[in-house]
This record gives C-alpha cells, sequence and structure tokens, in this order.
C-alpha cells in the first residue's frame, strides 16, 4: 500500500495516525513508513518537494482585498492564535448572501450552505511531520510582521500560492534581524 | 520515511526513487458545515462532571478545533468541531479543587474509545455472543415503547426492572420517578465495592445513612481500618488534596497516620506506621482502643453517646476489649494497642476511618460501628480535624438489592440496564449470568458492549458525559458542595442519545403516555431545579474557600462548616463482636484471599482505557495483566519466584495468574487487583487477565447483605514458571527485548 | 531576567496515586504501545512513581518517588549527543529537538534516571484516540528519542501571553500537567531564578535532596524527603 499523499502537519494541527499510513502495526519497512508511504514521497520530503495545493475553485484574493475586505475579516483566528483559520461556507455566506448572488458559482455555494456541505479547502503552507515545527500566528501579528512577509502580496495574486520558501533560515533570519529567540525550543518542541 | 531512512535506503541500493507526483488525496467523504464557531488552535474551557465513580469531581474540559469522523442525520462525514483535548479538576468545585486523579484523567478516553457503540442496535447473535447489527432509533425506541406497552396491556408493570449504579443525582431520581409512575418496583441498584455497610452504620450509629466527608487537613492523628481514602474510596481527590495539607500543611505540625490492615495497600504504603491485624477482626482493635481510652480516663464512655450505645458492653467499659484479650483476637500486640490509644486520644484532633475490606466480611457491621464508636468516643464526629456528614439537599432514591431479580420466582420480563455491569463483578457463584438469561427482553443503554450488555436484545447507547447534560449529587467530599449540573463541553461524535432524554421520549410514546409528564429533555428537568454552569457548588449563605499562594485555603475562623449530624431515633439495638466467617475450611484452604479495587479499573468498569491498562500499578508496577501478591517469605519457602504461574483455588472455582511477591502482606494471605478478565469488554481488555470476583463465595455481610468480598479463603499452588503474562514496568525502562521480561530488577 | 525552571517534588505529600502519569499522557500525545511492547520494555512514561519496600512484613515501610527528566545543569546526555538535539534551552531546560534527533540513543545510555524513550515505531492511536490528541504538542515518529519537557508547550504559551498581556508571570500561574493534577500538590513548578518562587523556597528546604546528587549532573529536580512523625508534644 503505497498510494498514500505525502501529509504535511501544520502549525496546532497533528495529523494523529498518520494519514494514509498502513494499517499494519509497529513492525513497518526502514524505508516506506507511515510518515512516507512510499519512496517517492521519502525523496520529495527529502528535498521539502511537496505538491501545491488544489483548491475546490480559483478564490481570488485579490478581487475580494480590492473591495476593502481585510486579512483578518475571514482568517479570524490570525490575531487570536497560532492558527489563522481557513473560513468555513458560513463567512462567505455572510456577504454572499447578499453580494454577486446572481454569480453560478455563489448560487452553487448558497447551494452547498443549504445541505450543510463544507468547501474542501486545502492548506498553502505546511511542514513535514519530521520537521517538528510549531508556528503561532498571533504573536507575529503582534510583533508587527506584515502578513505579506510570508504570504506574499495577496492583492496580486489570485488563488493564493507559496510566495516564500519556508525553511529554516527563513524563519531564523528574520529571527535575528528582528533580536527573536533563535533556541531551538522557540520552533521545535 | 526521515531523511536518515532516506540516506540508507540511497546508499545500499544505490538507486534514487522516481519523482513521481504527489496530489492530495481525492476527498471522497462529505464535509458538514461546522456548528459552532471556535477559533482553531486556541483552547476553551468548559464544566463538565466526571462520572468514573461515586465522588462527582467537577472537571473543565479543554475544548479545541479539530477535524473529526461524525455522524450527522445517519450521515457519516468530516466537521471541524470543539473536541475535548483534556480534563483538568475544576478549581472552583469544593470537591476537586482544581486536581484529579489519573482515572479522572483517563476519562476523556471514554468519549474517543475505538469500540464505543455508534448507533443503537440489535441482538443477532446468541446471547452473550456480542453479535449485534445497527438500527434507527425510530426502530430501537418503538421497540422498547412496544414491549412496555405489552407489559402494561397484561397489567404486568411489576415486571418491570431497572439496572443500575447507586450513583446520586438527578439521573438516578428520573428513573425512579419514572419507575413509580409506570407501576414498577423501584430501581435495582448493584456496585461491587459498595459501601452500603458503612451507611448503614452511619445510620446507627449518627443517623446519616451517607458517607462520611472527611476534614484530614486539621487531623493530627488519622488511624485508618482499611480504608483506600488515597486511591478508590469515597472522595478520593477531595481526600488526598487534604492528605497532603496534613502532612505538610499545618505550620510545623505533622499528622500521623496509622493504617491498619493485612494488606499493605497503595493508601498504606503512605502511613507512618503499618499494623498488621487478622482478616475481619478490625473492629476488636478500635473497642480495643476504647477501652484503653476510657480505662485510662481520657474520655468518659458517655462521650459516645449514641454510636457507644450500640456496642455491646460499651457502658460497662468493654471488659471484654483489654489489650490482652484484643492481642489474642486480632494478633496486635497489647502493648500496640495500649500505644496507639493513648497517642490516638492524645493528638487531637484525632479521626479513624474504616471501610473497604474489613467491611466485607461477614461480621462489616460490627467493624465499622466499632470504628464509629471510636471516632464518637473522642470527639472526632462533625469536628474540625474529623469526620461529618454533608448536608444533603433530598433523600437518596430507594433502591433495590440485585438479590431481588435473580431468585428464580422474581425474574422480571423486562429488564433496563443502565452503567453497570453485574455478570463480570459479581461471583460467578451467584449465577447473575444465568439469571439474566431467563430475562425474556433485556435492553441496555451501554456505550460498550460488555459482559452485560451482551445479553440484551437491544442496545441504546448513550451519549458520552462529554456530549450530555450531567448531574451529580456528592454525598461527600466536601462540606459546601451542593449538587450540581454541566451542560455537553461537545457535540456529539455519533448517532447516539442521552439515555435520560431517551427515557423521557419513550415514557412520552407509551399508549398510556406517563402522567403527570414530565419535562421534555433532562436538560429541562435540570433547568428546572438546579443551578447550572462553573461553579454553582457553593450553597447560599456560605463563602467559598478561596486558594491562597500555598495552596492552603483560607476562610475564616472556621475552616470547616459542619452540619449537626442529624439524630435519628435510636433503634434499641446493641450489637456485639461475632467472629467473621470465612468460606473454605483453613486447612484445606489456608490462605485469605484479598481481591482488592484496583488503583485504574476500580471494579473493571475503566479497563477498556488504554491508558489505565498501561499505568503501572503503584505497588508493584503491573500493567496490562493480573497477578497475585504474594508474602516474600511465605513465596520463598514454597518456591514461588515473580512471574511464577500461580493457581488460586476457592471452593468456588480456580484462576491461574503470575505471582508478585512482596514485604507487604500477610503470609497467611493473598492479594489480587479486580479489574481484569474481562471476557468481553472491546478490544483493550477482552481476555486479558483473569477476574478474582469469579472465584468468590457467596458470602455476604449478615445484616446488609452486601457481598463479602474478603470473606473467601483459598489454597495456592505454583504451576508453572513464568507465563510472561506478567508485565511489570520497574526496572524495565530500557529495552532489552532478548531478555525474557517480567523478570523486572 | 531569564527563567530557570525547576522543580521541588515533596515526598512526604507524594501518596503514589500516579495522577501525574495519565496528566501527562493526556497532556503530551504520549502513546500507548500495548501489552507486547510494554512486556519488551517499551513503555513510555515520562514521569513514574518508583516504590522502594523498607523492611520486611509486618514492620515494612514504603516510599514513592515520582522520576521524571532531572533537566539536570550539567546532564549527561546533552554531552554524548553527536548532533546537538538533547542541549540546554535559554531557560535550562533540558531539551531534545526531536527534528535534530538522529536515534543513535545515546543520551538514554548516558542518563542515569532511565527517563528517555525510544520511539521504536511510529505511534499510533487507533481511530477517534487521535481525536484526544493535543494540538500543542508535536508527534513524535519512529527513530526519535523523547522525554518529560516539563511541558514546554504550555511555558511557550503562557510566554506568549505574558508578553500580550505586557506583565510578568506570577508564581504558580504556569504548572506542567503533572503538578497541575497532583492532588496533593506534591509537584511543585516554578522559576528558580525567583527567590521568592514557591520552588525556589522549597528547594532551599533543609530535607531537600537531589536524585544520585554525587554523580554531579546538577538536576533541576529537588525531593523534599518523606518526614517521620515525632511527637510534637515532646519537643
Amino acid at each position: 500500500m503505497v498510494t498514500a499523499a505525502c501529509t504535511f502537519a501544520s502549525p496546532g494541527q497533528p495529523s494523529g495516525t498518520w494519514a494514509g499510513a498502513p494499517p499494519s502495526r509497529w513492525g513497518t519497512s526502514p524505508v516506506v513508513t507511515p510518515a512516507h508511504a512510499s519512496a517517492g514521497d521519502a525523496v520529495r520530503g527529502f528535498f521539502g518537494i511537496r505538491p501545491d495545493a488544489r483548491q475546490p475553485f480559483d478564490f481570488s484574493h485579490q478581487i475580494h482585498l480590492s473591495k476593502g475586505v481585510l486579512c483578518t475579516d475571514c482568517h479570524t483566528g490570525v490575531e487570536k492564535g497560532p492558527v489563522a483559520g481557513i473560513p468555513s461556507i458560513n463567512t462567505c455566506m455572510i456577504c454572499h448572501s447578499q453580494i454577486a448572488t446572481d454569480r453560478p458559482l455563489i448560487k452553487t455555494l448558497t447551494e452547498m450552505q443549504e445541505k450543510g456541505r463544507e468547501l474542501d479547502w486545502q492548506r498553502v503552507y505546511g511542514w513535514v511531520p519530521e520537521a517538528h515545527v510549531r508556528f503561532d500566528h498571533a504573536p507575529h501579528i503582534r510583533a508587527k510582521v506584515e502578513c505579506s512577509t510570508c504570504h506574499g502580496n495577496l492583492a496580486e495574486q489570485t488563488v493564493a500560492q507559496r510566495a516564500v520558501n519556508m525553511n529554516m533560515s527563513f524563519c531564523v533570519s528574520c529571527h535575528k534581524s528582528k533580536q527573536a529567540s533563535n533556541d531551538c525550543l522557540t520552533c521545535h518542541y | 520515511m526521515d531523511r536518515r531512512h532516506f540516506i540508507k535506503l540511497t546508499a545500499i541500493t544505490g538507486t534514487t526513487a522516481a519523482l513521481t507526483a504527489c496530489g492530495n488525496p481525492e476527498n471522497q467523504v462529505i464535509r458538514f458545515i461546522p456548528e459552532e464557531d471556535i477559533v482553531p488552535g486556541v483552547a476553551v474551557w468548559k464544566p463538565s462532571i466526571c462520572p468514573l465513580c461515586q465522588a462527582g469531581c467537577g472537571v473543565l474540559a479543554r475544548v479545541m478545533e479539530g477535524e473529526a469522523e461524525v455522524f450527522r442525520n445517519g450521515q457519516p462525514g468530516v466537521i471541524r468541531m470543539g473536541l475535548v483535548k483534556k480534563l483538568e479538576g475544576n478549581p472552583a468545585d469544593p470537591i476537586s479543587q482544581g486536581k484529579l486523579c489519573a482515572r479522572g484523567q483517563a476519562a476523556v478516553q471514554v468519549t474517543y474509545h475505538p469500540d464505543r457503540l455508534g448507533s443503537p442496535q440489535r441482538r443477532v447473535g446468541e446471547r452473550g455472543s456480542g453479535q449485534f447489527k445497527p438500527i434507527s432509533w425510530d426502530e430501537a425506541i418503538a421497540e422498547l415503547v412496544g414491549t412496555l406497552d405489552a407489559l402494561a396491556a397484561a397489567g404486568d408493570q411489576g415486571a418491570l426492572a431497572f439496572l443500575t449504579r447507586p450513583r446520586r443525582g438527578r439521573r438516578l431520581d428520573l428513573v425512579a420517578q419514572l419507575l413509580a409512575r409506570f407501576g414498577a418496583k423501584p430501581p435495582v441498584a448493584y456496585e461491587l465495592f459498595s459501601d452500603d455497610v458503612l451507611r448503614r452504620a452511619n445510620a446507627m450509629s449518627f443517623g446519616s445513612h451517607q458517607l462520611p466527608t472527611l476534614d484530614l487537613e486539621h487531623t493530627r492523628y488519622l488511624i485508618n481500618f482499611g480504608a483506600d481514602f488515597l486511591g478508590t474510596w469515597n472522595s478520593a481527590v477531595a481526600q488526598s488534596v487534604a492528605y497532603g495539607r496534613m502532612r505538610q500543611g499545618q505550620g510545623g505540625l505533622r499528622g500521623k497516620f496509622v493504617h491498619v490492615e493485612p494488606r499493605l495497600s497503595q493508601t498504606g504504603a503512605n502511613a507512618d506506621e503499618f499494623v498488621a491485624i487478622k482478616p475481619g477482626t478490625e473492629g476488636v482493635l478500635a473497642l480495643g482502643l476504647a477501652h484503653v481510652i476510657m480505662v485510662a480516663g481520657i474520655r468518659q464512655g458517655s462521650a459516645a453517646g449514641r454510636a457507644g450505645a450500640v456496642i455491646e458492653g460499651w457502658s460497662a467499659g468493654l471488659a471484654d476489649y483489654t489489650p490482652d484479650k484484643v492481642e489474642q483476637r486480632t494478633g496486635v500486640k497489647a502493648a500496640k494497642v495500649e500505644r496507639l490509644a493513648k497517642e490516638f486520644a492524645s493528638h487531637l484532633p484525632a479521626v479513624a476511618l474504616v471501610a473497604g475490606a474489613p467491611l466485607a466480611h461477614t461480621n462489616g457491621l460490627f467493624n465499622a460501628l466499632a470504628v464509629n464508636a471510636l471516632n464518637a468516643l473522642v470527639g472526632s464526629v462533625g469536628q474540625p480535624g474529623g469526620v461529618a456528614f454533608a448536608p444533603q439537599p433530598s433523600a437518596a432514591v430507594v433502591t433495590r438489592p440485585l438479590q431481588e431479580i435473580l431468585a428464580a420466582n422474581t425474574v422480571p420480563k423486562v429488564l433496563l440496564v443502565d452503567d453497570v455491569n453485574p455478570v463480570f463483578a459479581s461471583p460467578a457463584s451467584w449465577q447473575v449470568k444465568d439469571a439474566l438469561l431467563r430475562v425474556p427482553f433485556i435492553a441496555s443503554f451501554g456505550s460498550f458492549i460488555d459482559e452485560t450488555s451482551a445479553l440484551a436484545d437491544l442496545i441504546l447507547p448513550d451519549h458520552s458525559f462529554l456530549e450530555s447534560w450531567v448531574h451529580a449529587a456528592p454525598e461527600s467530599g466536601s462540606m459546601t458542595a451542593v449538587p450540581v449540573s454541566a451542560g455537553p463541553a461537545m457535540r456529539p461524535l455519533y448517532d447516539t442519545r442521552s439515555t435520560p432524554d431517551v427515557l423521557l421520549d419513550v415514557s412520552r410514546r407509551l399508549a398510556k403516555p406517563i402522567s403527570p409528564a414530565l419535562p421534555n429533555t433532562f436538560e429541562e428537568l435540570l433547568g428546572a431545579d438546579t443551578p447550572k454552569g462553573v461553579s454553582p457548588r457553593t450553597p447560599k449563605g456560605v463563602s467559598p474557600h478561596t486558594a491562597s499562594g500555598d495552596g492552603r485555603t483560607t476562610g475564616g475562623d472556621k475552616p470547616f462548616l459542619f452540619a449537626e449530624a442529624p439524630r435519628a431515633k435510636a433503634e434499641g439495638l446493641s450489637v456485639r463482636y461475632t467472629d467473621p466467617q470465612f468460606d473454605g475450611d483453613a486447612a484445606q484452604y489456608p490462605y485469605h484471599f484479598m481481591p482488592y479495587p484496583s488503583q485504574s479499573f476500580l471494579d473493571g468498569s475503566l479497563a477498556h482505557l488504554p491508558w489505565l491498562q498501561e499505568l503501572p500499578d503503584p505497588m508493584t508496577s503491573g500493567m496490562w495483566c493480573s497477578w497475585v501478591e504474594i508474602n516474600a517469605q511465605a513465596a520463598e519457602k514454597a518456591g514461588i519466584h515473580l512471574g511464577d504461574l500461580i493457581e488460586i483455588t476457592s471452593a468456588h472455582g480456580s484462576v491461574r495468574a503470575p505471582a508478585v511477591p512482596s514485604p507487604g502482606i500477610a503470609p497467611d494471605a493473598v492479594a489480587m487487583p479486580v479489574g481484569q478478565g474481562h471476557t468481553m469488554f472491546t478490544r483493550y481488555a477482552s481476555g486479558r487477565g483473569v477476574n478474582p470476583i469469579a472465584i468468590l463465595a457467596p458470602s455476604v455481610e449478615a445484616a446488609t447483605r452486601q457481598l463479602a468480598w474478603s470473606a473467601t479463603r483459598v489454597k495456592i499452588a505454583r504451576v508453572g514458571g513464568p507465563d510472561a503474562s506478567l508485565i511489570l514496568f520497574a526496572g524495565a525502562t530500557r529495552e532489552r527485548p532478548e531478555e525474557t521480561h517480567g523478570r523486572g530488577d | 531576567m531569564a527563567y530557570r525552571w525547576g522543580m521541588a517534588v515533596d515526598l512526604d505529600r507524594c501518596t503514589g496515586c500516579e495522577a501525574c502519569v495519565t496528566a501527562c499522557h493526556a497532556e503530551n500525545n504520549i502513546p500507548t504501545v500495548g501489552a507486547g511492547q510494554a512486556a519488551r520494555g517499551r513503555a513510555m512514561h515520562w514521569i513514574r512513581v518508583e516504590r522502594y519496600y523498607e523492611g520486611d512484613f509486618p514492620d515494612v515501610r514504603v516510599k514513592f518517588r515520582p522520576v521524571l527528566c532531572q533537566h539536570c545543569d550539567a546532564a549527561p546526555c546533552e554531552a554524548v549527543c553527536p548532533t546537538y538535539a538533547s542541549h540546554q534551552s535559554e531557560d535550562g531546560l533540558n531539551a531534545q529537538v526531536y527534528n535534530r534527533c538522529i536515534g543513535t540513543r545515546y543520551c538514554g545510555n548516558a542518563c542515569m534516571y532511565n527517563v528517555r524513550f525510544f520511539n521504536f515505531f511510529n505511534p499510533e492511536w487507533e481511530k477517534p484516540l487521535n481525536l484526544q490528541l493535543n494540538p500543542d504538542v508535536s508527534i513524535r515518529s519512529v527513530g526519535v528519542m523523547e522525554k518529560c519537557t516539563f511541558c514546554v508547550q504550555r511555558i511557550k504559551a503562557a510566554k506568549v501571553l505574558i508578553k500580550s498581556e505586557n506583565r510578568d508571570l506570577k508564581d504558580g500561574e504556569l504548572q506542567p500537567a503533572c503538578a497541575q493534577a497532583c492532588p496533593t500538590t506534591a509537584l511543585v513548578f516554578g522559576d528558580l531564578n525567583d527567590p521568592e518562587s514557591r520552588v525556589a523556597r522549597l528547594s532551599h528546604s533543609p530535607r531537600g535532596t537531589k536524585l544520585l546528587e554525587d554523580l554531579g549532573a546538577e538536576p533541576k529536580v529537588t525531593y523534599l524527603q518523606k518526614q517521620a512523625w515525632y511527637e510534637p508534644d515532646a519537643h
């Protein structure tokens, strides 16, 4: 069973059982582990190569930001805790129960909400589980780090893409320049 | 695969794996819209009540967002929801005081247990086979309603019985109310380690048919007759909090703790002095102490009032209980009796406790009354540093004993079972399973298939306590506690329903609905009569103790508010000592058999929780297994070593378990923890270890008809070397796979 | 001023109830390994309660001793780690950085307290037990060592909180899971650099000792010895 997909742990979201893990118990192959279900996964994990997120539809950040919507209007957790949060369809419908209700996409959303169905957004960033990285949004926002530092200028993007290569040197150099702690335990625990 | 394995792979094979596309998994499952607003990554705390024992500790549940597979409208799917991640004691609760025991910590696994039933089930296999098929709630409720209607149509309402645990609270009240209005007899209550002997004694001595609340914080001298008050008995968390203060909290005064038992339990292990005693003679020692105190003129016998008056010979100074006579009967040296008595009476406040094994003899009531009299003699009842009885808002529900439904001529036609497993937790000689097999229709509200619910025809699984409205009215633990209710800490994962709600629903659907009608839901019922929310356990007019920085409580001059113990009419009865009767001839069965409630599993009802299975026993460090404790020197003589397989045989059966030689048990006794030996209780407990309760004699305490679980004698035989069933944590914290395990060093 | 986290364990209060053990499992995503692996010595308990008998029946006494990582100042595990996965953090925690760990297990050998545990396999939680997992704590994968962190995730969260509220940490506000659960308050955690903290005061108690002190690892956990009863009136 080597068909399982790559797993990327997200800050604050351990996956529990490793997604796609073979049902067998402890004695797995030393190469193809539940963490990386195939050799291909292993290679990609090693080089940090990850597939781009595939979203249910091409959500345009650019349009929404140009209408004056703020990042925090939808990503409500970003000032409160570790996870910015991906909005529920209910959040979409706060505005779209009134706005652009005649568009086909919005009609679909309305239907979905009526049926109680949620959109399956994919996470854009994330780390392999073995990185054991823990990231907390709120203190970065309080330290006046702009969203765009890591996420790029979304006013120019439609579907969110990875704007920076989120490797350790990226984090460490910023921490250095801001005199934030670079103790291992700051991020790895 | 991680980097090191990757490097290993490439080094060995010299190949690199092809880079193939790795798309995100196609998501086949339905995603439901979240039903609540919850900020991911941020914890919120919701109050609840731990249901695992009678203590009723107030807890706070740490709820965080997570993605769960759930059932909604009969459909499986995925939803982001608030999930309980951890339980902590509720600092505002006067019982738990912000603390929690190991079992309470593990209570969260009840909700997430992989073998929890997610929907109603109808039996398809033989009774006891554990084979069920899921059905809808409409079908399940219709079947139950139809069965009850048939009883009512035949005018046979009395043939309905409800079997449950005697936990005080509105849930049991509701059951009793519904039964009465239907025309059935009161609920049948069963608990293996029941405290009814002590309640009965307290009613006779002090007029309070309930368990005492202890004020150990202010106790300077504690003599404990067998009560596992730091482990499993009564309100263990509240008692442990107070115990810590008794040891290191009284401004330099450190209370002494004397433990009296034939075996050193986890509680006894903390004692300053261990007094080994012959089983069943604890009351004799208590009266011996009273005798010395009276003879020395430290206290007058009349000080004990009614508690003394119920003891035969009390007013005459207990002439039958001189230290020499006590030594003959109990095996405790006369000089020690003298010394303990004088220490006890001269270090006030002093208190004596009794519970557990001393009351599980045929003469248990005598032992309890004797200790009560000793307490009354030194004035420790209703006083700081002593025992007291918390005011009760309402009388406890009247229940019937299990024996009432076991006899062939009283077999109910319809039996409803809630949160109790007597097929496991009773001696095989009681033949509970056979009795239940004679019941034509059994419905269970259990969340798991266990030995009892496997006999059911219908299972209507309850929500977990974290998913439902809960209520508790603890009878002890704190003098300031009042009944409390709490709402769900999280939404249900499955297609389960709160049992009180199901009962109310059924009561309305009957052909002749229950009248007068009760509220529609348990929530409404609780809203009608109790406060709810975070910390409502403080009755009006009483200021709660507030924790100060050093963990001590402050709260005015009198640190503990005691109600005057109500005095009921004396029954004009006096009790005298009788020798404990043991089942099994002493020559043929030379060992006292001492089953004891396990730290992890209590009476076995928690054996399904993996955290508790892997929790090392405090005394032996045993995990995932059964064992039998045997005196180390006796074992040496008999050539029995750690892990050797021992057969323990009573007149009623035998079990096999590995031996753990211990210096903490009398040479003429063997002890086994209760809890393992389930034949059917989820993947974690089934077929693991043995059940010592099974081989007990059907002896009962003479006055109360409670099971005398300490009154069986056994013989033992070594039947083999280590069979790998003994799993110890001690001495094996390193990886040594090549070694035969079980020989911890 | 920098923090220096430490703990005092009052053996006179500890009753061996093991509430700390389950609390630690619940907080730190420690897997249960099952009977078979437990029999091979692979059970993981970052904190355990050791029990020692003294004497023989009936004159027998018992001592309980909770043992967790002692967060030594001169930690032998740190010196032997080839990848610096085991190192002393800014706050004096004996840190285990999982992503650096390559699983040599040297640290486990070097530790005289036996408080380090190796992941012999990827942990598994049979669904839906995984829903209980604490999102603030990593799930350790196969091949890494793990051990008590003094609940570093709680330390991190407390630091973030006090910074956002622009205040100092109050003594007792921050507790690891074991100390929070402990019914008898036998476990006291805090900042050893704050002379007024409860843990600092207890650490200077005349009853205080360190576990295997003569080996020179300079632990930051202090054990307060169990007292014997004496008649107060006689003194």
